[in-house]
């Protein structure tokens, strides 16, 4: 079998998601036994246009980001967005509670309209181009990549959880986040985590984003229920859950 | 608790090989397939068998085969999901796996036989059917009339077009077909497969019908064959849902208190009218 | 066979000669909760525990289990990698609860993998010292048991009374120092504990008799209590998975780097999850969340009811406690069939 020629591109991100990739450690052998990187800034200084798969992290901030971002989807065959950057627009579209203008100010001071500096609300890679498969999280989950890229190499879709976090926190035993006082996103959060966070004594942030179909009017009741209010949910969906398509 | 001897695993299935694929129609191949063992898949006309590929995953397919035909047993499989799209790709000599035969079948050797038989299929619904037409037809002298029915989107999504001819030319068959669209290259009847049932006369009490279709063909063909004067019990049909494990266990094929892998997928219709999910 | 009767010294060495011998889970506490875990200390057994946060069920369908392993090539080969264990510390509507899996997956269809780990267990009960806040087992007629086990724990003031069932149970108890056999007093006072077990644990009070729920539920399909409770369903499934007669599975296949050789592996899986009745090709046959819903308490309260003449809850509320939205509580939604039927 012939290797699936991949290549990574990094938008606006921290780039920890590629960093997940090198933490495979001894498997990543493994993995460039299936495919062969032609263009990946972080590990190797060649760069490509000749590739079968392409690797996007980070969202799109600035009009340029877009037309590159295009030009690499004639260029693929499957494009792959990696982390919630990419996936949801992740932390970055915390900025789009706000006036760009205001944004730029903040930032840049006296250099905000500085044409290189432009830049425009965020958007996830799929608000832009049709993505194939989505790796979620913040940072991903590597057990998750590692599967999908499997998946793809055996000629098979792969199953990305279209149920909440809670299904891994109980199957991990968990004392519920919501026991202790805690919002916790866990409810409306897809899965495929390992419910990470919780499991470590933490609210779920939501970084993988919605299920399918959250059911976001029931939480109103619930907050209250808690003694909470839909304030103090949105203010823990800020983070991650910004703007949200759902 | 419950002590056992037979340490047989349910979830194992066995190998296979495929002798014989053909593309049908865009979506659909015909596979024709033995076990390795050289045993017979041991099925009756209507059950369906788990088939797996390793690595890909399990899908439950009907046997399209009668048990009458012997040496292999023939399914045709339409590229939905991971596992029909694999098996899409396998050609003659590869290996697939097989769990089953599981679930019930059409009553071809109890509420048939001395019957007057009407099958009503739509589009992919007949590759079930086919088996116990096929049983039917190998016992002709067993049955009284045989009217087969066969509707299909268009005309390029008709299955089993040899066969079909060889059922249409049969002296002691009743055969009719249409399609919902009709193209240039077609000349017979055009409309929904209810518009056939008109054309034929049932002796209402004497007649079973076989019914097999997608979910929302059921509805209007039923309500057709209760007014040819049919009771609910002479009606058979058989239902889709996500059988996973086929032995009753893994609860997604349930419906109401059934579970449509051993239940069914075949249903006399009088026991299902008050099963508030099935149809 | 026979009841031992152990003071609280006696009992201890007795749990840690088992430590020693062979592989033991018992109750222990997890933050404010408890769960089964590893038992490494005689010292961590929380008999007095409440409810644990996922009911034993997961030694027997473990949330992930190995089914086969194959080979692209060759095929597949059945997985049986269970060892002996013993289960300390079930409380009796737990014990209910595994009896009824045994049933179905005997049923029909005999589940080795299951059976694989059921048989290995040796199961040692216990009554209830302290009822948890959402319990109602007293309605459901599960707050004491009388068969499934190898042995019953029950305290009696300061000591242990060690009823011994079954062979496995012997077998356990062999390790048993410093014991007399229970006597008529002890007896005595057992009785009085399931008596008052059968009255503590009733957290919220059902207004029908458990056989009747079937029946109930026959004239409830149309019935608002579900558009109305589903209304607030996340769709998180947590009331499945925590539940301790919920067995419904998901069977995927998973292949190694290599792409030849891999596992095929069933996961917990539950009804109340959008995609848990679609078919290959997108159809799903139960869209709605009220569907859904209502399926579940169908299928405890009538279907497997239909099938092995119990009904499947055992009233040990841990679908009360896990629901966020507070919407899981069966007492409440069987009483509103109740009433509203009236």
């Amino acid at each position: 079998m012939s290797k699936l020629k991949v290549a990574f591109f990094d938008f606006a991100c921290c780039e920890g998601c590629q960093l997940q990739i090198y933490n495979l450690e001894e498997e990543i052998l493994d993995l460039l036994e299936l495919v062969e990187p032609v263009e990946w800034r972080e590990a190797m200084s060649d760069q490509s246009d000749d590739y079968d798969v392409a690797i996007i992290e980070g969202s799109i901030t600035r009009i340029e980001d877009e037309k590159r971002l295009k030009a690499i989807r004639e260029n693929a065959k499957i494009l792959i967005a990696l982390g919630s950057c990419a996936t949801t627009g992740g932390v970055n579209k915390l900025k789009n509670n706000f006036e760009v203008q205001d944004v730029k100010e903040y930032v840049y001071g006296k250099d905000a309209d500085m044409p290189h500096l432009d830049t425009y609300p965020t958007k996830a890679v799929n608000e832009v181009v049709k993505v194939n498969y989505m790796v979620h999280g913040c940072p991903i989950n590597i057990k998750e990549f590692s599967y999908i890229v499997r998946c793809l190499a055996i000629g098979k879709e792969p199953k990305i959880p279209d149920y909440s976090v809670c299904v891994e926190c109980k199957m991990k035993e968990n004392v519920c986040r919501f026991e202790y006082g805690e919002i916790c996103l866990g409810p409306i959060t897809r899965a495929g985590c390992d419910a990470k966070c919780p499991s470590s004594g933490m609210w779920c942030f939501g970084c993988r984003g919605f299920v399918d179909n959250p059911n976001v009017n029931a939480a109103e009741d619930v907050m209250a229920e808690y003694g909470k209010t839909l304030d103090d949910l949105r203010g823990k969906m800020l983070l991650f859950g910004s703007k949200q398509e759902y | 608790m419950y002590k056992c001897d037979s340490k047989k695993d349910i979830y194992l299935p066995l190998p296979a090989t495929v002798g014989k694929v053909q593309p049908m129609t865009k979506y659909e191949s015909f596979f024709s397939c033995q076990l390795d063992s050289g045993e017979e898949l041991g099925h009756m006309p209507g059950q369906f068998v788990e088939v797996s590929i390793p690595g890909i995953g399990e899908a439950p397919i009907s046997v399209s085969s009668s048990p009458t035909r012997k040496g292999s047993f023939e399914m045709v499989i339409r590229k939905v999901g991971n596992v029909s799209k694999a098996l899409h790709g396998l050609a003659a000599g590869d290996k697939l796996f097989i769990r089953g035969p599981f679930g019930t079948s059409f009553p071809v050797d109890e509420a048939m036989k001395g019957k007057d038989i009407i099958f009503v299929c739509g589009g992919i619904g007949i590759v079930p059917v086919r088996s116990a037409i096929q049983y039917v037809l190998d016992n002709r002298d067993d049955y009284g009339r045989v009217i087969i029915l066969f509707g299909a989107k268009t005309p390029h999504d008709r299955l089993f077009i040899e066969e079909l001819d060889k059922w249409r030319e049969e002296k002691n068959v009743t055969f009719l077909e249409t399609v919902d669209h009709r193209d240039e290259n077609w000349s017979g009847p055009e409309g929904v497969i209810t518009t056939l049932l008109p054309l034929v006369k049932v002796d209402k009490d004497n007649t079973v019908a076989v019914v097999c279709g997608p979910p929302i063909m059921y509805k209007f063909v039923i309500i057709v064959l209760l007014e040819a004067g049919l009771r609910e019990d002479q009606i058979y049909l058989s239902l889709e849902r996500n059988m996973k494990c086929g032995v009753g266990k893994c609860g997604h094929c349930q419906i109401s208190n059934i579970y449509v892998c051993q239940d069914g997928p075949v249903f006399r219709f009088s026991d299902i009218t008050d099963i508030e999910e099935a149809l | 066979m026979t009841v031992k009767k152990l003071k609280k010294a006696a009992f201890d060495k007795w749990v840690a000669a088992c430590i020693g011998n062979q592989r033991v889970f018992g109750v222990q506490a997890k933050e404010d909760r408890f769960v089964f875990a590893p038992l490494a200390n005689a010292g961590d057994l929380r008999l007095d525990y409440d409810v644990t946060i996922l009911p034993p069920k997961k030694y027997f369908l473990p949330p992930r289990e190995t089914l086969l392993k194959f080979d692209r090539k060759e095929g597949f080969e059945s997985v049986f990698d269970s060892q002996p264990f013993v289960l300390f510390g079930v409380h009796p509507y737990d014990m209910v609860a595994i009896s009824q899996t045994d049933k179905l997956f005997a049923m029909d269809q005999y589940d080795t993998h299951y059976f694989d780990r059921r048989q290995k267990a040796t199961i040692v009960a216990c009554d209830v010292q302290n009822a948890s806040k959402e319990v109602f087992a007293g309605c459901m007629g599960t707050a004491t048991v009388d068969d499934g086990f190898d042995i019953l724990i029950t305290k009696i003031d300061s000591e242990y009374l060690v009823d011994i069932r079954t062979e496995k149970g012997q077998a356990l108890a062999d390790t048993i120092k410093d014991a007399e056999d229970a006597d008529e007093m002890s007896l005595k006072l057992r009785k009085l504990v399931w008596a008052d077990n059968t009255k503590l644990l009733q957290k919220h009070k059902l207004n029908v008799r458990p056989d009747v729920l079937p029946r109930l539920l026959d004239r409830s399909y149309e019935h608002p209590v579900w558009e109305e409770k589903a209304q607030r369903c996340f769709s998180c499934g947590s009331c499945n998975l925590v539940c301790p007669t919920c067995y419904c599975f998901d069977v995927r296949d998973d292949v190694e780097w290599s792409l030849q050789k891999g596992q095929r592996y069933r996961v917990w899986d539950g009804c109340l999850l959008s995609e848990f009745a679609a078919v290959a090709g997108g159809h799903n046959f139960r869209r709605n969340r009220a569907d859904r819903y209502r399926h579940r308490y169908y299928r405890k309260g009538k279907y497997i009811p239909e099938k092995i003449g119990e009904v499947a809850c055992v009233g040990c509320g841990r679908c009360i406690t896990a629901c966020t939205a507070n919407i899981a509580n069966p007492v409440e939604v069987y009483n509103k069939l109740v009433d509203e039927g009236k």
